[in-house]
Order: C-alpha cells, then structure tokens, then sequence
C-alpha cells in the first residue's frame, strides 16, 4: 500500500495534538448554536402558529446556518494554510523539506490537505446543526447539498489563497494579512464594485445593458465570484421554482440560457484553485530566490555580531 | 582515494557581491574535512550548493561523481545536510521527528522503525524517544538533527557550524559521536570557526577566505607546509643562563624566546637567575630530529638541568591567522 503523504500524517498529528483543534472546534459550534439558538427565539414569536410556520422557521434556520458556516469558513481556512509553508521558513525546517527527497508538489498538496481535511471536519461539525432544520421543514435535499457543495468548494479556494500567499511570502504573520486581505477584497470589493456600477449608471443605460447578451454573461460571471451572492441567488432562484442547474433570462428579443451561479461559482473556485495550487509549486523551488537568501544572511550577520559581543561581556 | 566532493571553478554571486570565486575544491572518500573560514568568507554557500539548495552561477559541483545541477535528486540521496540551526516543529516527538523525514526520504515502513531505534541510540538519545523535540536541550537537538541527517544512510554528512553554541561537554560528545560516524564509512564536511576543536578531529582541512580557497589538504601537511620550522619548549631548572647562551649561537635556532616575556628587549636584558625558579625557553628550530636530539645531548653534557624538552605540537590557529588576512 503506498503511503500517505508525510506532510500531512506531520501536520495532523501535530495539528490534532493538544487542545487547540479542539478549542476551535468548539468555538465554531457555540457561535453556529449559539446563533441558531437566537433566531429560534426570535423567529418562533415572530411567525404565530398557522400552518406554513414550520417551513419558515425552518427556511431561517438553515439559511442563517449554511451563512454562519460559511463566514467561519472563509475566515478559518485561509489562516489554517497562510501559516503552513511561511511557517517551515520561520521555523527554518524549510531548507530541511527542500534538501529531501519531498518535490514541491508533494508539500504544497500535504499542506493542503492536511488544511483541508481540518476545514471539512469543520463543514461535517455543522450538518447535525443543519439537521435541525428538517425538524421544521421547508428544505429541500437540493437545498443541502448545493450548500455543502458551496461550503466545500469554498474552503478549498479560500485554503489554497492561504497557501498561496504563504509559499510567496517568508513570515506566516505577512502571509496571513495578504490571504485575510485577498478574502476581504473578495468578499467585500465584489459588492462593493456591484453597487458603484448601479450607481453610475444612468437608469436608461443600466436597462438598456440588461438586454444586452455580453452583460448578461458578464454580470452572472461577476456574482459567481462572490460564495455568499452566488449561494443567496441561487437560494432565491430555486425558491422561486427554477433549476438547480440553470437559469433563463428573457430579454426582448430572446431567452438565454445560463448556469445557476453555484454552478458556475463552483466552477470558477476550481480554475482559480488550480491556478493557485500551481503557482505555489512554482515558488518551492529548491533554488531560494537571491533576494531572500540575502536578507537571511544579512540578519544572520547581525546576530552573530550581537552574539559576539554578548560572549565578550 | 577517490573524491567524494569535487567542485571545479565553483562560483556564485550574490547581485554584484562575489560569495564564490572559482572554488577548486577535493574531498576524499572517508575523510572528516573541516571547512575554515571566516564569518561570509564562502563556507555556507558551498554547502547549500553542495546540498542542491543554491544553485551555482558558475562552474561545476559533483557529489560521488553526480552533478549538482543536472541530477539534484541523486545528490539529495547521497548527502545529509545538518543547517547551522536547528528546525524545530511544534507538538512533535524525537521519533515522529525521524519518522517524518524517514518518510519524506522514502524509506520503508518496516525498516524506518528499526532505524529510529538504532539512530536514536546511536546518538545516545533513545531515552528521549518520546520527548517532544521542543523539551530537548540544545544539545540533544543536534544531536537529533545528526540522527535525522543520517535517516537515509547518505555517505557524505555536510555539517555547517554544528557546534556553534554547544557547552563544552555537549562539544565533546558531538565530537566523539563525529569519530564513530567516520567509522561507520561517512565522509563528513565540517565547518566551524572553532579551530582547535577541527584540528582535533579533521583529517583534512580546507581554509576558505572571501570565496576563495587559499589552502586544503591533510591536516598534517598542511601544518608541516605552512611551518617549516618547528617550536622546541625547553623547561631548565638550572645552568638556565648558560642553555640560554648556548641556544642563542646554534646555528639551527632561528629565534629564541622567554616564555612570558613581553618582547625580545626584556629577554636580552640579564642572563636568566637560577634562583628565580625553573625557565622556560622557546627555540624557532630549523634542524631536524637528529639536529635536535644532538642539542638535547649537548644541552645536558653542558650540566644543563632540564625538565622538559617538547616539540609545540602545531596550532590550527596560527597556520589560519598566518594564511588569512581577516578582510572579508
């Protein structure tokens, strides 16, 4: 049998050793409860008692969920991986790595998934928490599984920005605030962008686009960039009765055809994911950039000189 | 022998900065070599390269015959590399630590715990198989990165600066450790600003010097080249004055000196006294072992008590100030 990639058995053991998965095991599932536990509250006295009560507060509680759920996951992921690679370089057991017979591929995908497999213990903490929607009703087995779906193919972006950043950059603290900063572009320039065009456009033009082919398949491409506007819109869309996997928009002159922005959204993290995984190989190159070499060398200096001095005291 | 380590007009550059000049540089099979230079003299670049971590701008590096550019993979099997500090991982125990890198060399399961076992004994660690490596003391954390260069059995052990910060018995420990390795077979590159240490413990040195080789080979050769004469230490306990005029007209002493005494003005100031004790004299001698056996003879047929008659065994330290010019 052959064996498991020895970045990730090393990375698990020390990973799970200890309390600190643990802990944040356990924070995770408070906040997820903790917030489910509030809208319960406020929703219940809020719906009355007719029939379709059940089905809304069962709707609230698991878009409120998979929410929450993916918030944590945008926000963990990157920092379980932002420290990964960065950290062998601070810790230098980076040069250790190189010299073996590890291949770049090898340690960029250990890292990865050993970042993985903590972030999907994460997603499959939260479906007991999901279930209790079922409870109330008003979900569809659709509904679940485009949400895990979305909160699987997130995670996995989100994990590899965080290598990413981390097989550029030699400190994990700069690598983490590049992939914190990377995911708050994201998620919050993309809405950002959406509101400016709405603004500056004229209403006249803005309709006059809306028919035009281009920026239909530019606008859908756009919001699929963005988990939680991809996922909301699909969430409306299948409420309203369309297909999991496609959507029709009529204009004037004709019905066009596109993915479900999951669909795509799914779709782009994998090309974009991709990318990222790749370009991170290229940086472990077992040649250190000359710049970098220099640096080291330079604060080695300094603390030899600093160590001299204190052994002549 | 054959060479284990060739390098031929080695050169790297840092941008403008030359870090190796066209470094020619042998080391024999199952040779300890010490690598002596200043701080930036050259010595870490050349084993990064020789470790495939750097690449080299010009020239050439072999390792066993396998260049290190063309085949780094095979190289990367050949050589252990020992950093001038120590990686250490969080959560991690001294063998999971070996087991890690026996995996990330690709050694079977089977035989990687066997040799968990005997590495960490031989590095007189196998009590602390179960101690996070972040508890060990400094000491036992090199010894354990020596364990872990040794994982994949290479035949050469490049070693940068492994004793820097040890405590003296932790120092003598990594040297015996050293010796049993060279019998096992290793070839072992060592580098150290720590000269009396090398000189105990190298069979062949090289001096290394703003990137550039200034002498390499045998140990002994090298102090016999660089000092062609030889220091005689002559302990008298009386007839003090006449040895010392009898030193000063034999033809093959070159210099004379008291020991202790500031310069050469105080010695010839007044003949030595008897009564203030046994001197101890210091003769540059150019002859050779029968020269100096006949000025023992004739020393003594002079009435000449003598208490100690010893060559200064050569000093590393001396033959490095006297090679280098410190400029770096």
């Amino acid at each position: 049998m052959p064996e498991l990639n020895p970045i990730l058995i090393r990375d698990l053991r020390s990973r799970m050793r200890g309390a600190r998965a643990y802990i944040l095991l356990t924070i995770y599932l408070t906040i997820l409860a903790g917030v489910s536990l509030l809208l319960y509250v406020a929703i219940a006295g809020s719906v009355g008692s007719d029939l379709n009560a059940g089905r809304e507060i069962g709707r609230a509680l698991f878009f409120t969920i998979a929410t929450v759920a993916l918030i944590e996951v945008c926000l963990i992921t990157p920092v379980l991986t932002s420290g990964s690679i960065a950290g062998e370089k601070e810790r230098q057991t980076y040069d250790l790595l190189i010299a073996s017979l590890l291949t770049p591929w090898q340690i960029v995908w250990g890292k990865l998934a050993s970042a993985l497999a903590f972030a999907l213990l994460l997603i499959l903490a939260v479906v007991p928490v999901m279930s209790l929607a079922f409870l109330f009703g008003g979900v569809g087995l659709t509904e679940v599984l485009i949400a895990i779906v979305g909160l699987v193919a997130t995670a996995i972006l989100y994990a590899a920005i965080g290598l990413f950043w981390s097989a550029l950059m030699q400190s994990s603290l700069g690598a983490t605030s590049f992939a914190i900063g990377t995911v708050i572009v994201i998620l919050l320039g993309i809405p950002f962008l959406i509101v400016i065009v709405t603004l500056i456009l004229e209403p006249s033009a803005l309709s006059r686009l809306l028919e035009s082919l281009w920026f239909i398949y530019i606008s859908r491409l756009f919001i699929s960039l963005h988990p939680f506007i991809a996922l909301g819109t699909t969430a409306s869309q299948l409420s309203s009765g369309e297909s999991p996997f496609f959507e029709v928009v009529r204009t004037g002159t004709a019905n066009v055809v596109v993915l479900s922005p999951w669909l795509l959204y799914a779709i782009l993290s994998l090309i974009a994911t991709v990318i990222l995984v790749a370009s991170s190989v290229r940086h472990i190159h077992p040649v250190q950039p000359e710049s970098a070499r220099r640096r080291r060398a330079r604060s080695q200096d300094r603390q030899d000189v600093l160590g001299e001095r204190v052994s002549k005291r | 022998m054959t060479a284990i380590v060739e390098t031929r007009d080695l050169t790297r550059r840092y941008g403008s900065n030359l870090a190796l000049d066209h470094l020619n540089l042998t080391i024999p099979e199952g040779a300890i070599f010490g690598f002596i230079g200043p701080n930036g003299a050259g010595k870490t670049t050349t084993m990064r390269i020789l470790t495939t971590l750097l690449a080299p701008s010009a020239g050439e590096a072999r390792v066993a015959g396998v260049s290190v550019v063309s085949d780094p993979r095979t190289v990367r099997r050949l050589v252990g590399f020992m950093p001038d500090f120590f990686g250490v991982y969080d959560n991690m125990k001294s063998w999971e630590y070996l087991d890690f890198f026996g995996r990330a060399y690709g050694i079977p399961a089977q035989r990687r715990q066997q040799l968990i076992g005997e590495l960490l004994e031989l590095v007189d660690l196998g009590h602390k198989r179960d101690d996070l490596v972040m508890s060990l003391s400094r000491g036992m954390k090199q010894r354990l990165s020596l364990a872990r260069a040794m994982m994949h059995d290479p035949q050469l052990l490049i070693l940068d600066e492994p004793a820097s910060g040890l405590d003296p018995r932790a120092r003598i420990e990594l040297r015996e450790l050293l010796k049993e390795l060279r019998a096992l077979g290793k070839t072992i590159m060592i580098s150290s600003h720590i000269l009396t240490e090398l000189a105990e413990m190298c069979t062949h040195i090289g001096i290394i010097e703003r990137g550039k080789l200034l002498a390499a080979g045998e140990v002994q050769q090298i102090l016999r080249s660089m000092r062609p004469h030889r220091i005689v230490e002559i302990r008298i306990v009386s007839g003090a004055a006449h040895a010392e005029a009898m030193l000063r007209t034999h033809p093959d002493v070159l210099e004379l000196r008291r020991e202790g005494a500031r310069d050469t003005k105080e010695n010839e100031s007044e003949p030595l006294d008897d009564a203030t004790g046994p001197h101890t004299l210091l003769a540059d001698f150019a002859g050779d072992e029968h020269a100096l056996s006949e000025l023992l003879a004739a020393l003594v047929t002079a009435g000449v008590r003598i208490s100690h008659f010893a060559e200064q065994s050569g000093d590393l330290e001396d033959i490095f100030l006297h090679v280098t010019t410190g400029i770096v």
